[in-house]
């Protein structure tokens, strides 16, 4: 399904302020079955951060290794294209972390 | 009120290409209706449990087309609670009997999954997170899998622990002629299939199925014919923040505390009363957890207990999916609340067969919606 544009560009409207924040790695997995649009970056590592501002969050890591799948693992948020689209679907940029 | 439950009916779960949904409905609806005794017209308002059929069938309007295949024009609803959708609609069909609304209702549990390929299904089940862990790229077992970390190291469990799960699940599966997988499976089995969110393996979850599942439940007086009523003494639900991350514990599931807790409240009894419990096994992570929220077990020793035998049929003290739960009975989503109260309530009249829990007396059933964002609770008594 096509995801709506409108609904893209109402999240992104806030997705810069994201960008650059510093966390560590609270808990880690490896997703080798992934949903249709991930499909084509799988085996990936899935996160829940722990940002310095306390907040919990959850994202994908990449640029990494698997040394890099400790908990306690200083990660920072960088902009990256968020999946493989359908046709007609716009591109979307979004929030992911890698390792520091 | 006394609500009693007359008739319970649950088909064949698995891969059944060459049944539809409506079949699939009929089939569950008109043998539930025949257990009870009664006929369609009797029967006041019928309740679904459903979670997937406007997302894969691109149907909706799901109770007047099941209606349709009872072949009465009575009120009906669609409920939607991910896959606690089964115990919701019951839930709510209680509510309608206790508000007075209806005396005699019908709740079916549904789902129609094996049309659709895996990545599909990943996609849709994921329709039951939160748009970050979507746009994170996690998937269900990927969510169970973080669960599963984090309690490994709280209490040094190990992968083998779960495994015990599966391979316990697996074995009350071979006593269920309605069990997708009527196999044994060991826990080398389950340590060297093949990884899909580490450290859960294919064998640590459950599979898609199709499945339906009905029961008959009266807060009348239509009970009298039938031999061996069935009580449900507690009814409770519980909810939780939709996103795993969001909560304080990844080590155990505050929806499912809330609402057992107010359900052994209600039905004045504690944990240890219970002799048979239907436990939401959708990974090997959900019922070790589960049989600590739930109090059968002490904290951090859910998995040790179950790999030790403490919930396996003919040994243990509570015994846990005496069907082959989610695993290896099979998770049609919307199904699966009200096969669990088929199985418990086939547990307190004595008829399950070669999977007899002796003397049970007290049930219990558990069905989780998402990560843990809704519970839905059950007690039945004989």
């Amino acid at each position: 399904m096509v995801t709506s544009p409108v609904k893209l560009w109402r999240r992104q409207k806030n997705t810069s302020a994201l960008i650059g924040k510093k966390g560590k790695i609270l808990q880690w997995t490896l997703i080798r079955v992934p949903a249709k649009s991930f499909m084509d970056q799988a085996p990936y590592p899935v996160i829940i951060v722990k940002m310095q501002n306390g907040e919990h969050t959850i994202g994908q890591l990449v640029d990494w290794q698997e040394k890099d799948l400790v908990i306690g693992k200083e990660v920072v948020s960088v902009l990256r294209r968020l999946r493989t689209e359908e046709k007609e679907d716009v591109i979307y940029y979004n929030i992911k972390f890698k390792p520091l | 009120m006394k609500m009693q439950i007359l008739g319970a009916y649950s088909t064949k779960f698995g891969e059944l290409w060459n049944v539809s949904p409506r079949t699939l409905a009929k089939e569950a609806m008109e043998n539930a209706l025949k257990a009870s005794g009664l006929k369609a017209t009797q029967i006041d308002a019928l309740f679904v449990g459903n979670m997937l059929s406007g997302i894969l069938g691109n149907q909706a309007n799901l109770g007047s087309l099941l209606v349709e295949e009872l072949g009465v024009q009575i009120p009906a609803f669609k409920i939607e609670g991910a896959c606690a959708s089964g115990g919701l609609a019951l839930h709510n069909a209680i509510n309608s009997l206790k508000a007075g609304q209806y005396k005699t209702v019908l709740v079916l549990g549904i789902e129609k999954m094996t049309d659709h390929s895996q990545d599909e299904i990943t996609t849709a089940l994921m329709a039951a997170g939160s748009d970050e862990e979507r746009m994170a790229g996690a998937t269900f077992p990927g969510v169970y899998a973080l669960m599963a970390q984090a309690y490994m190291q709280k209490y040094k469990a190990t992968e083998e622990d779960l495994a015990a799960v599966s391979v316990k699940n697996h074995y009350h599966g071979t006593l269920n002629s309605k069990a997708q997988f009527q196999f044994l499976v060991t826990v080398g089995d389950v340590m060297r299939s093949s990884k899909i969110a580490d450290p859960l393996k294919l064998l640590d979850c459950s599979p898609i199925s199709d499945g339906a599942a009905a029961v008959v439940i009266t807060s009348g007086n239509v009970a009298k014919k039938v031999k061996k009523p069935i009580h449900i003494i507690a009814s409770e639900v519980g909810t939780d923040t939709l996103s795993l991350h969001d909560r304080k514990s990844f080590t155990s599931l505050a929806a499912v505390i809330d609402a057992s807790t107010k359900a052994y409240k209600k039905a004045g009894i504690k944990p240890s009363d219970i002799d048979v419990a239907e436990i939401h096994d959708c990974f090997s992570i959900s019922e070790a957890i589960a049989t600590e929220d739930l109090g059968f077990s002490k904290k951090g020793e859910g998995a040790r207990d179950i790999a030790k035998g403490k919930r396996t049929l003919f040994k243990g003290d509570i015994i846990c999916n005496p069907s082959g739960g989610l695993k290896s009975c099979g998770h049609p989503v919307g199904a699966t609340g009200i096969k669990q109260i088929v199985e418990i309530t086939e547990q307190l009249r004595g008829t399950a067969q070669k999977r007899q829990v002796k003397r049970a007396r007290i049930g219990l059933t558990h069905n989780v919606g998402g990560s843990g964002a809704i519970a839905v609770i059950h007690i039945l008594r004989s």
